[in-house]
């Protein structure tokens, strides 16, 4: 009797699982279709051979590979490692993650204030913040080229005020492509904030100032960890977009100040090694994988039950 | 800051004088001054809206007052932030941090004033012995029931030793049993730690059960300050004698004044001695309450002041309540304790005389 009941219940249990699979499977499927597929596609590229113009010769060959991580001398045909590619790479995880602290710096404050104005008045704020997202992004940074070029509004108005006398260069510097990211990238991280911000109960916080806290540790010791998970949320948004950047390097960095994105853009382009763009995509996958289950897990830990 | 550790033993006095407080144009308080002494168990009471919250706010600085000054042990606090004040609030909701244990909320208030970790755990031991819950010290407060949440946040306000205690209707979330509970735990805490607790509640039961003196609210406004029993048998007005227990209402003529006793003529022509506020003096027709536990009711009529026949009993376990119909078409209501097991012994449509003990009518202020 007892044997039938949970043999009764395993099929149920079952039963159950694949109702499941069968609800997921439109995602699934989507997953598989536009995201695993053409990464497996772009994996079996980086270990073919470069055609001649471009494309790929279909014969096996580990260059891309090798490519990736060390230079051969066109001279005497000495091997060394791939400084350029180093480089590039450490340059684009430190703009992201810079482009990533400067959005958490700009974009809580205003988070903050959208979640304490009056109810009613929040949508309208939170429509405000969305507007950049209605132009392209091309016209956008081309947009931000025009106010901080040297013949730009801000360099004139600083001369017309004889603040400056020649124009300060800004465009074409890490500067630039610092700006360009982190106003392109704030609403991402704006609006996880402002999630967790509206759910937070401010009465906390004046419970906090009752049991003596200043400011600053009503902030850190109050705010800060129970906005957590819209700040992890926001980071993970800002720093993946951030570290693959193309459009805007491209633009306000010019031809020098190359991002991965470009650099993988080139392969394809001009370089006509497809197998090494390829090998360089899937090194900027494993790079935010890693870079991912890091801060998630460190993200995690500290939070919770703190004693901090 | 450091104040709120100094005196353990010795609660703060807490002077308000003139307190006004407006919401953009909407009044919430008007006017309010009140002595709350060192030491006291101190009760706002009063019905939803009357300002109870916004005054317990101004004590702990959660609010400026827009007027008026606010005193502690004689120094003005009104311009203080409320982590400058020696003054914690337990919140109606408890406002516990979800992201911290027991231990550290309870701990929180003395990690801010930068105390030494070997104080805070000793303390923090101290008080969750104090509330009863020293084995769940290390659970999330997320974790615990809503009387053990309420006991954290009581340990929690008190752990840094304040002068005062703010405390806005603390059981209202509880079940009747937990909050008698309750009740009793909060004396005692009170009577332990010496601090001075301002307890807010709409409760009036709760309210005489629990206080050492009671201010009544209606409208923003201090309506009487006094003792449970002076609250309870000597209300100065209608809305005090209204809003606390049940009571008869009775139009008199005054007859005569003396020093502390009026003698007043009820509708049938009898006359009583009668009791009025301090500073008032009754004359022409006035208003006396009689509580129906001061009425007695008796089978003959020719002597007793009053008299009238019963037209509703009411039967309340320990009481049994008459509704007399008076001369006058009134009703007036008799409690009766019901000593014995049984019917009362009195049946609707009766004539009974009322009994009034001594010394129980008291004169209203208009
Ligand atoms: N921040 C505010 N802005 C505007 N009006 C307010 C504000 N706070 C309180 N009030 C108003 O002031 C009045 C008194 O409010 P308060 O919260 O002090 O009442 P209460 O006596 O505590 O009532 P309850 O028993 O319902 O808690 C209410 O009419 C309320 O609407
Ligand atoms: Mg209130």
């Amino acid at each position: 009797m007892s044997v039938d009941a949970a043999e009764l219940n395993e099929k149920l249990h079952r039963k159950d699982i694949r109702d499941r699979w069968f609800l997921s499977a439109p995602a699934l499927i989507l997953i598989g279709v536009a995201s695993v597929g053409p990464l497996l596609i772009v994996l079996l590229y980086s270990f073919l051979a470069p055609g001649n113009y471009g494309d790929v010769k279909w014969a096996f060959s580990t260059d891309g590979w090798f490519n990736v991580f060390f230079s051969r001398d066109i001279f005497d045909d000495t091997v060394s490692l791939a400084d350029a590619h180093f480089t590039i790479f450490w340059r684009s995880i430190r703009l992201a993650l810079a482009t990533t602290v400067l959005c958490l710096i700009f974009g809580f404050p205003t988070a903050y204030f959208i979640a304490t104005r009056a109810p009613q008045n929040r949508s309208i704020w939170l429509f405000l913040i969305t507007i950049p997202f209605w132009t392209n992004m091309l016209i956008r940074a081309f947009a931000i080229q025009e106010v901080i070029r040297s013949e730009g509004l801000i360099n004139t108005i600083l001369i017309k005020l004889g603040i400056i006398q020649a124009p300060i260069q800004m465009l074409f510097t890490d500067f630039a492509i610092l700006l360009g990211m982190t106003y392109v990238h704030l609403p991402l991280m704006v609006l996880p904030l402002y999630a967790s911000l509206e759910k937070l109960d401010f009465r906390l916080i004046e419970a906090a100032y009752d049991l003596y806290a200043s400011r600053f540790n009503v902030l850190m010791k109050v705010i800060v960890p129970l906005v957590k998970p819209g700040i992890i949320a926001g980071s993970i948004l800002v720093f993946i977009p951030a570290l693959s950047s193309y459009v805007i390097p491209r633009v306000l960095g010019g031809g020098k100040n190359l991002m991965i994105g470009n650099l993988i853009e080139l392969q394809f382009g001009q370089g006509r090694n497809w197998p090494l763009g390829a090998a360089l995509s899937v090194t900027l996958v494993v790079i935010v994988l890693f870079a991912m289950l890091y801060y998630v897990r460190n993200a995690g830990k500290n939070g919770g039950s703190a004693h901090g | 800051m450091d104040q709120s550790s100094a005196t353990a033993s010795h609660g703060g006095a807490i002077g308000m004088h003139g307190i006004k407080k407006w919401f953009g144009n909407f009044q919430a308080v008007n006017d309010v001054s009140l002595e709350i002494r060192s030491n006291e168990f101190f009760t706002l009471l009063g019905p939803s809206g009357c300002g109870k919250t916004t005054l317990l706010r101004m004590i702990a600085g959660f609010e400026m007052p827009s007027e008026g000054s606010i005193r502690l042990d004689g120094a003005e606090i009104a311009h203080l932030l409320p982590n400058q004040r020696p003054v914690n609030t337990v919140f109606q909701n408890y406002a516990l941090f979800p992201h911290l244990t027991v231990s550290d909320n309870i701990g929180f208030g003395l990690k801010m004033l930068g105390k030494p970790k070997a104080e805070i755990d000793a303390v923090v031991a101290e008080m969750l012995k104090l509330v009863h819950l020293e084995a769940r010290g290390n659970n999330l407060v997320t974790q615990l029931s809503g009387g053990q949440q309420q006991r954290v946040a009581l340990a929690r306000a008190l752990a840094p030793r304040p002068k005062v205690l703010l405390l806005d209707e603390p059981l209202s979330a509880l079940d009747l049993k937990l909050r008698k509970s309750m009740q009793i735990e909060l004396k005692r805490l009170q009577a332990e730690t010496g601090i001075t607790f301002v307890f807010v509640t709409h409760d009036q039961e709760e309210a005489l059960t629990m206080s050492d003196r009671i201010a009544v609210m209606s409208q923003g406004q201090v309506r009487q300050v006094g003792a449970p029993w002076e609250i309870y048998d000597r209300p100065a007005e209608r809305f005090v004698a209204d809003f606390i227990g049940e009571t008869n209402f009775l139009d008199v003529d005054v007859v005569d004044v003396g020093a502390d006793r009026a003698r007043v003529r009820l509708p049938s022509g009898a006359e009583i001695p009668a009791t009025f506020p301090a500073g008032t003096q009754p004359s022409g027709k006035v208003t006396i309450v009689i509580r129906p536990e001061h009425a007695r009711a008796t089978a003959s009529t020719a002597v007793t002041p009053l008299s009238g026949t019963i037209h509703d009993i009411v039967y309340l376990g320990t009481d049994t309540h008459l509704h007399v119909r008076l001369a006058d078409g009134s009703s007036f209501m008799i409690r009766l304790q019901n000593a014995r097991s049984g019917p009362c012994g009195y049946s609707v449509g009766e004539e009974v005389g009322i009994e009034i003990s001594d010394d129980v009518a008291q004169i209203l202020r208009d």
